[in-house]
C-alpha cells in the first residue's frame, strides 16, 4: 500500500460531542428567530409586506369653477405637465437627447446632471417629479420623441388658473399646497403601548413637563383620538410621517380650514387633504373650500419593487385592486360681475391706490369690490419668489390689503347722513332751521374749520355743500351715543357677515372709550364724529349697505357674495336668498329730506359733486367726502421726499344711482387722493353711468323726460 | 466488483438523502425564485446543470480512497494557491471584486475551491503532527500559515464572506485538537485587537455600511430602512410575512414582486420561507442540522486524524455557511455575501460543497477500511 498509514485519532474523540452540542446551540438560536419572525411576529411582518406591493395613487378631482353673475369664469384650471423622470433609466444620450428637448441652457443642464446623480440608489427606479408645467414646445418635443425616451414620463394636472388676474384677486383668492402647517397629529390612546408613546415622544423630541404631558394623556385607555401636536414643524412632521409604520395609533391628519374636528372615532371621513393636494387660502377659494375641493379618488394598484404596476396574477396579492372615481368639486356662481369690476378698473386709471364697491341696492348682492393696487393670482399659484412677495410686502400702496372689506377708514363726510338722520329723528328737531357759517366753528377756545364760509345753511344746504359747521352745531345738540347709535344702525361698526376675508368691524368710539384713552372727554370728539372724523372708521362695504339703505328707503341687507353652488353640470345645489339684516325705521318725510339732498349733491349747481356729473346721463344721488389722514399720526414708513403724497386726505364718493330707481349703491375711495368731488365722484359717475347707463337706458330717459328737480325713489 | 459491494454495503444513506433533499428543494425553491418578474428564468436549469456536474466529480472524489487526497495534499493546495493567483491575472471583475477566472464558458470562484483544499491542507499537517500535548502558539504558526497565504489573496479580491468562512473552518479544525488556554485567548485577543485595523484599513465603505446597517437594527433604531438596510428588511419581511404556513409554491409577494435582492444566491431561504413558512424553514434548518452532526459522526468514526479532520472540516464548513447566511437573511448578522450550501445559486458553491460532501461520504464509508 502506497497509502499513508492510519493514525492515531483518538485524541479528537472527546472533542465531538461538544462540537455537536455547540452547533445544535447555534442552530437552537436560528430556529428560534425563525420563529419570532414567523410566529410571533407574523401579523406585523405580513401587514408590511402588504404595503410593499399596495401603492395607492390618488385620483384628485377637480376643483369646482368661480363664475361670475353672468357666468363669466373667474377661476377655472388649466391642464398642466409635469415631467417624472426614472434615474435608472437615463443614460449619458438620453440625458443629452432630454436636454435637447427641454432646451435647457448650461446652467439648467448641470442642474439636471445633479440632480440625478443626488438621487439614492433606492429611489433610482422609481418615477421622479423632475419638472412641473413644461411649456408647450417642451411638451411637444417629448411628447414626439416619447419611446426614444423610456425614462421620462410626461403626466397631466390640473392647475387653478384665473383668467382675470388681478382683478378682484382679493376677494377670489387663491390656492395653494397643504404643508406641515395644515397637519395636525392625533393619536388614539388604546392603539398606543408604553414604548410607542416614548417612540413617539422621542420622534416629536418631547423633554420634561411636555413629555409627561404626552405620556399622561395617552395612557389613559381611550378609543378617541387626541390632538397631540398642532401643527408639528416641517421636521416633526416628515419624521411622523416616516415612522408611521412603527406607530399604527398616530395619525397626522390635514386641517387646512382650521375647523373644529367633530366626532373622530366612529365612521371618520378620512382627511380630503393629503401632501401635494391644494386648499383654498384666501377670499372666496377659502371661503368655498368644501363646495369646491370635491372628494379625491383614488386607485390602488399591485406594484412591484420597482413601483411599477405589475400585472402578475392577483390571487398572489390576496387583495384586489380597488378604484373609486374622484367626485368633481362644485361650482360658485358669484353675485360680482366681472365687467362692472372692468369699468372700475378702467375708471381707477390714473389713480394709484384706492377702492371701490358697488352693492344691489335691493338685497345687498355684492357687484363689485375693487382694490387698487393688487396682484396677480397666477403669479400666486405659480409660487412667488422671495424678492417678488416681498416687493409686494414693502409697497407703499399695499397690494396685499383687501381695501374694501380687511381696511377700514374715517368716512368723513360721507357719514353726515347719518348724522342728519340722528338729528332729523329728535324731537324739537328743525332741518330748516338755519345756521351760519362763518367758516369756523367756535368751541370753548377751539377754532374747527369747514371748507368755506357757506353762510347762512339748513340741512338740506348743509349736506349739498358739505358744511361742517352745520354739522358741530347738530353734534352739539344730538350728542355722541346719538350719532354713535344711528351710525350702529346703519351697520357701522359691526361686520357686515360677508364671511370672507377676516372683515374689518370698523370703529365707533363711545365716551368711555375717550376718557379711557384720551383721559377725558372733549365736546370736540362729537362735533368730529358728525362729519366722519373722530375715531370712528368704517369700511367700504359698510358704507355701501348703510347707501343701499338710504337708497332704498331704510332696509339694510347682508351682503351677499355667493349667488348659488352649482354641480359641474349646472343643477342648483343651493341657491341663497337674499337677506334683510334690519328695517331701519326712517320715517319718510326724513328720508326724503335727506335722499333730496343727495341728489342735490351731484345735481345742484352748488353740489360739491355737481363737476363731476354726467349730463344726460343716469342720475346719481350721493355724498362726497375728504377725509384727512389720522391728524396728528403722519405714517412714517415712507421715506420723506414722499410724505406730502401720503399726507393727502382721502376722496370718498358715496351714493346710489339711478336716483328715482335705484339700483346700485357705490362706494369709492381714492386714497390720497384729496377732494372727494374732484378726484372720487368723477370714478363713481363713470362707473355708474357705463353700468347703468348700457342696462337700463329707460330708466335715465325716463328721469330726463321727468325733470323733476326733486325725484321719488322707487319701490 | 468488491467495491461496488463495499459501495453498497457501507453507502452512507443517511448523508446522501439528506443532500439531495437540500439539492432538490433548493432547486424547487429556484424554479419560484426565476419565475419572478424579470429574472433570469433558466437559473434552476443551470443549477440542476452544476448539481449534475457536481454529483459526477463527487462520485470520483467518493471513488478514490482519501487518503490519496492525503498524499497529494501539498499538491492540491499548491493547485489552490495557483489558481488564487490566476484570478488577479485572467480574472474577471464583477461588481468591484475580482473572484472568477473563466474555463471554457464557465465562470469558476477558485476561492470556494479553496475552502476544500484548505481543509485537506491542514487534515495534512495534523495527520503528521499527531501532538497529543496541549498545542502552544509556536504549535499554531506552521497551520496558521497554510491559512493566511490562501485568506491573504481571498481578502484581496476581496472575498470577505469567503475568506471568513476559511477562518472559521480553521478555528473549528484547531479547536478540535489540544490547544492550550493560553493559545485560545491568545488567538482570541488577536482578533478582538484587529477589529479597528480591519474597520480602518480593510473593509470597502459598503461593508462599513452593512455593519452601520445591522447595529441601528440591532439598537432598535429602523431609520436606515431605505438605505443599507433596506436589504435585510425586506427579507425579514419575506420571512415574517411566510407566516406558520407559508404563502404557497411560486405565492411569495417578496419574492414574485422583486423585493428581494439576490434572491437566488444570497437569499433563497428569504424565498423558501415566505412561500413554504414556518413549517418549511424548520424542514430546512433541520436538514441542515441533520447534516452537521452526521458530519461530525463520520468524524468520530473516522480510522485516522486525516479522515477526521476532513470531516470535521467540511461539516464546519457547512455549518458556518448556514448560519452565516440564515443568520444574515434573519437580520442576526450582517450582510456578507455568503451561500447556503447546496440551497443556493452557483455553479462553484455546488461544486465546492459536492466535493466536500464527497469527501465525508468518502470518510464515512471507509470507516471500515482496516488496510
Amino acid at each position: 500500500m502506497l497509502l499513508s498509514p492510519r493514525r492515531e485519532v483518538g485524541e479528537f474523540r472527546k472533542r465531538y460531542k461538544w462540537m455537536a452540542l455547540f452547533a445544535v446551540i447555534v442552530f437552537s438560536v436560528l430556529i428560534g428567530r425563525v420563529i419570532q419572525l414567523q410566529l410571533v411576529q407574523h401579523d406585523e411582518w405580513a401587514a408590511r409586506a402588504q404595503e410593499n406591493i399596495t401603492k395607492t395613487i390618488p385620483l384628485p378631482a377637480t376643483r369646482g369653477v368661480l363664475r361670475d353673475t353672468a357666468g363669466r369664469i373667474v377661476a377655472t384650471n388649466r391642464p398642466s405637465y409635469l415631467v417624472y423622470v426614472t434615474p435608472q433609466l437615463m443614460t449619458p444620450e438620453h440625458v443629452d437627447l432630454f436636454a435637447d428637448l427641454m432646451s435647457f441652457d448650461g446652467e439648467q443642464r448641470r442642474n439636471l446632471e445633479r440632480r440625478l446623480r443626488e438621487v439614492p440608489n433606492r429611489r433610482r427606479t422609481h418615477q421622479i417629479e423632475f419638472y412641473d408645467d413644461i411649456d408647450r414646445e417642451q411638451l411637444a418635443a417629448l411628447e414626439t420623441h416619447q419611446n426614444e425616451l423610456p425614462g421620462v414620463d410626461v403626466v397631466a394636472r390640473p392647475v387653478r388658473t384665473y383668467p382675470y388676474e388681478e382683478l378682484g384677486a382679493h376677494v377670489i383668492g387663491y390656492v395653494n399646497e397643504v404643508s406641515a402647517d395644515d397637519y395636525v397629529v392625533y393619536a388614539t390612546p388604546e392603539r398606543m403601548e408604553e414604548e410607542q408613546i416614548a417612540l413617539l415622544a422621542d420622534i416629536l423630541e418631547l423633554e420634561g413637563d411636555a413629555r409627561r404631558e404626552l405620556v399622561a394623556k395617552l395612557s389613559e385607555r381611550s378609543r378617541e383620538s387626541v390632538e397631540v401636536l398642532r401643527p408639528p414643524t416641517p421636521q416633526q412632521f416628515w419624521r411622523v410621517f416616516s415612522a408611521a409604520g412603527a406607530l399604527p395609533g398616530v395619525e397626522l391628519v390635514a386641517e387646512p380650514l382650521r375647523s373644529g374636528r367633530s366626532s373622530r372615532g366612529e365612521g371618520a371621513e378620512e382627511s380630503p387633504y393629503r401632501p401635494g393636494s391644494v386648499v383654498g387660502r384666501m377670499g372666496l377659494e377659502a371661503w368655498g373650500e368644501r363646495f369646491l375641493r370635491g372628494r379625491a379618488g383614488y386607485r390602488r394598484v399591485l406594484v412591484d419593487a420597482t413601483g411599477r404596476r405589475q400585472m402578475i396574477d392577483p390571487r398572489l396579492a390576496r387583495s384586489r385592486e380597488e378604484h373609486r372615481g374622484p367626485q368633481p368639486g362644485m361650482d360658485l356662481v358669484l353675485t360680482l360681475d366681472m365687467e362692472l369690476m372692468n369699468t372700475v378698473k378702467r375708471a381707477f386709471a390714473g389713480h394709484p391706490s384706492g377702492a371701490a364697491v358697488v352693492v344691489d341696492v335691493n338685497g345687498g348682492r355684492v357687484r363689485a369690490l375693487y382694490s387698487k393696487p393688487s396682484y396677480d393670482l397666477n403669479g400666486f399659484i405659480a409660487g412667488l419668489s422671495h424678492e417678488e412677495y416681498h416687493e409686494l410686502e414693502s409697497n407703499p400702496f399695499r397690494p396685499l390689503i383687501d381695501k374694501t372689506l380687511y381696511e377700514s377708514y374715517f368716512p368723513g363726510s360721507t357719514f353726515k347722513p347719518i348724522s342728519a338722520l340722528a338729528g332729523l329723528t329728535m324731537d324739537d328737531f328743525d332741518p330748516n332751521a338755519r345756521v351760519e357759517c362763518i367758516g369756523y366753528y367756535e368751541i370753548g377756545t377751539d377754532r374747527k374749520r369747514c371748507t368755506s364760509a357757506h353762510g347762512e345753511v339748513d340741512m338740506h344746504d348743509a349736506l349739498v355743500q358739505s358744511c361742517n359747521v352745520y354739522f358741530y352745531k347738530l353734534a352739539e345738540d344730538v350728542g355722541l351715543e346719538r350719532l354713535n347709535d344711528w351710525a350702529r344702525r346703519f351697520g357701522l361698526s359691526q361686520r357686515t357677515g360677508i364671511g370672507i376675508n377676516s372683515e374689518a368691524s370698523g370703529f365707533l368710539a363711545t365716551r368711555e372709550w375717550y376718557e379711557e384713552h384720551y383721559g377725558r372727554y372733549r365736546v370736540g370728539y362729537t362735533l368730529n364724529t358728525a362729519i366722519g372724523q373722530g375715531n370712528t372708521r368704517a369700511t367700504l362695504l359698510q358704507l355701501a349697505l348703510a347707501y343701499g339703505a338710504l337708497g332704498n328707503g331704510g332696509t339694510l341687507w347682508t351682503p351677499q357674495i355667493v349667488e348659488s353652488i352649482r354641480e359641474p353640470d349646472g343643477t342648483l345645489v343651493e341657491e341663497f336668498p337674499t337677506q334683510a339684516r334690519r328695517d331701519l325705521q326712517v320715517p319718510e318725510q326724513y328720508m326724503d329730506l335727506v335722499t333730496r339732498s343727495l341728489f342735490g349733491v351731484v345735481n345742484a349747481q352748488n353740489g360739491t359733486a355737481y363737476d363731476a356729473r354726467i349730463d344726460r346721463g343716469v342720475t346719481v344721488s350721493g355724498k362726497t367726502g375728504t377725509a384727512e389722514i389720522s391728524p396728528g399720526t403722519p405714517r412714517t414708513d415712507i421715506d420723506p421726499e414722499r410724505a406730502w403724497y401720503f399726507n393727502r386726505s382721502h376722496a370718498w364718493f358715496a351714493g346710489y344711482a339711478p336716483t328715482e330707481n335705484p339700483q346700485v349703491a357705490i362706494v369709492v375711495i381714492v386714497e390720497h387722493g384729496g377732494a372727494g368731488g374732484r378726484a372720487a365722484a368723477p370714478i363713481a359717475m363713470q362707473v355708474l353711468q357705463e353700468y347703468l347707463g348700457n342696462q337700463s337706458t329707460t330708466a335715465a330717459v325716463t328721469a330726463q323726460a321727468g325733470g323733476r328737480a326733486r325725484p321719488g325713489r322707487g319701490g | 466488483m468488491a467495491l461496488v459491494r463495499t459501495m453498497r454495503d457501507q453507502f452512507d444513506w443517511g448523508l446522501f438523502v439528506t443532500s439531495c433533499a437540500i439539492a432538490v428543494l433548493g432547486v424547487v425553491n429556484l424554479y419560484s425564485a426565476s419565475s419572478a418578474a424579470g429574472a433570469r428564468a433558466d437559473i434552476y436549469i443551470q443549477q440542476i446543470y452544476w448539481l449534475t456536474l457536481g454529483a459526477g466529480v463527487a462520485v470520483l472524489v467518493v471513488a478514490i480512497d482519501y487518503r490519496n487526497f492525503e498524499r497529494n495534499a501539498w499538491a492540491i493546495y499548491g493547485a489552490g494557491i495557483v489558481l488564487l493567483v490566476l484570478v488577479f491575472l485572467l480574472g474577471r471583475s464583477i461588481r468591484g471584486s475580482t473572484r472568477w477566472i473563466s474555463i471554457g464558458g464557465f465562470s469558476l470562484q477558485p476561492s470556494e475551491l479553496m475552502k476544500i483544499f484548505l481543509i485537506i491542507a491542514l487534515a495534512k499537517y495534523l495527520h503528521h503532527d499527531p501532538k497529543t500535548e496541549g498545542r502552544t502558539l509556536k504549535d499554531l504558526v506552521v497551520p496558521g500559515l497554510i491559512l493566511a497565504v490562501p485568506m491573504g489573496l481571498i481578502l484581496a479580491q476581496p472575498d470577505l464572506g469567503t475568506a471568513l468562512i476559511c477562518a472559521f473552518i480553521f478555528g473549528s479544525i484547531m479547536v478540535l485538537t489540544n490547544l492550550k488556554l493560553r493559545s485560545l485567548v491568545t488567538l482570541a485577543a488577536a482578533f478582538v485587537f484587529s477589529a479597528p485595523l480591519t474597520w480602518a484599513y480593510l473593509l470597502k465603505d459598503y461593508q462599513k455600511g452593512r455593519l452601520i446597517a445591522f447595529w441601528s437594527r440591532l439598537t432598535g433604531n429602523e431609520a436606515d430602512i431605505l438605505d443599507t438596510g433596506w436589504h435585510t428588511h425586506q427579507s425579514l419581511v419575506a420571512i415574517g410575512s411566510g407566516g406558520v404556513a407559508g404563502k404557497g409554491f411560486m405565492q411569495g409577494t417578496q419574492n414574485q414582486f422583486r423585493f428581494l435582492p439576490d434572491q437566488h444566491s444570497d437569499f433563497p431561504f428569504s424565498v423558501w420561507a415566505e412561500e413554504q413558512g414556518l413549517l418549511g424553514s424548520l424542514l430546512i434548518l433541520g436538514l441542515y442540522v441533520f447534516l452537521v452532526i452526521w458530519g461530525l459522526k463520520i468524524a468520530s468514526q473516522a480510522k485516522d486524524r486525516f479522515g477526521a479532520v476532513v470531516a470535521v472540516g467540511v461539516s464546519a464548513m457547512l455549518f458556518w455557511q448556514a448560519i452565516i447566511n440564515v443568520g444574515m437573511v434573519c437580520g442576526l448578522l450582517p450582510v456578507v455575501g455568503m451561500t447556503l450550501p447546496l440551497f443556493s445559486y452557483g455553479g462553484s458553491s455546488v461544486l465546492t460543497t459536492m466535493i466536500g460532501l464527497g469527501l465525508l461520504m468518502n470518510v464515512s464509508m471507509r470507516r471500515f477500511s482496516h488496510a
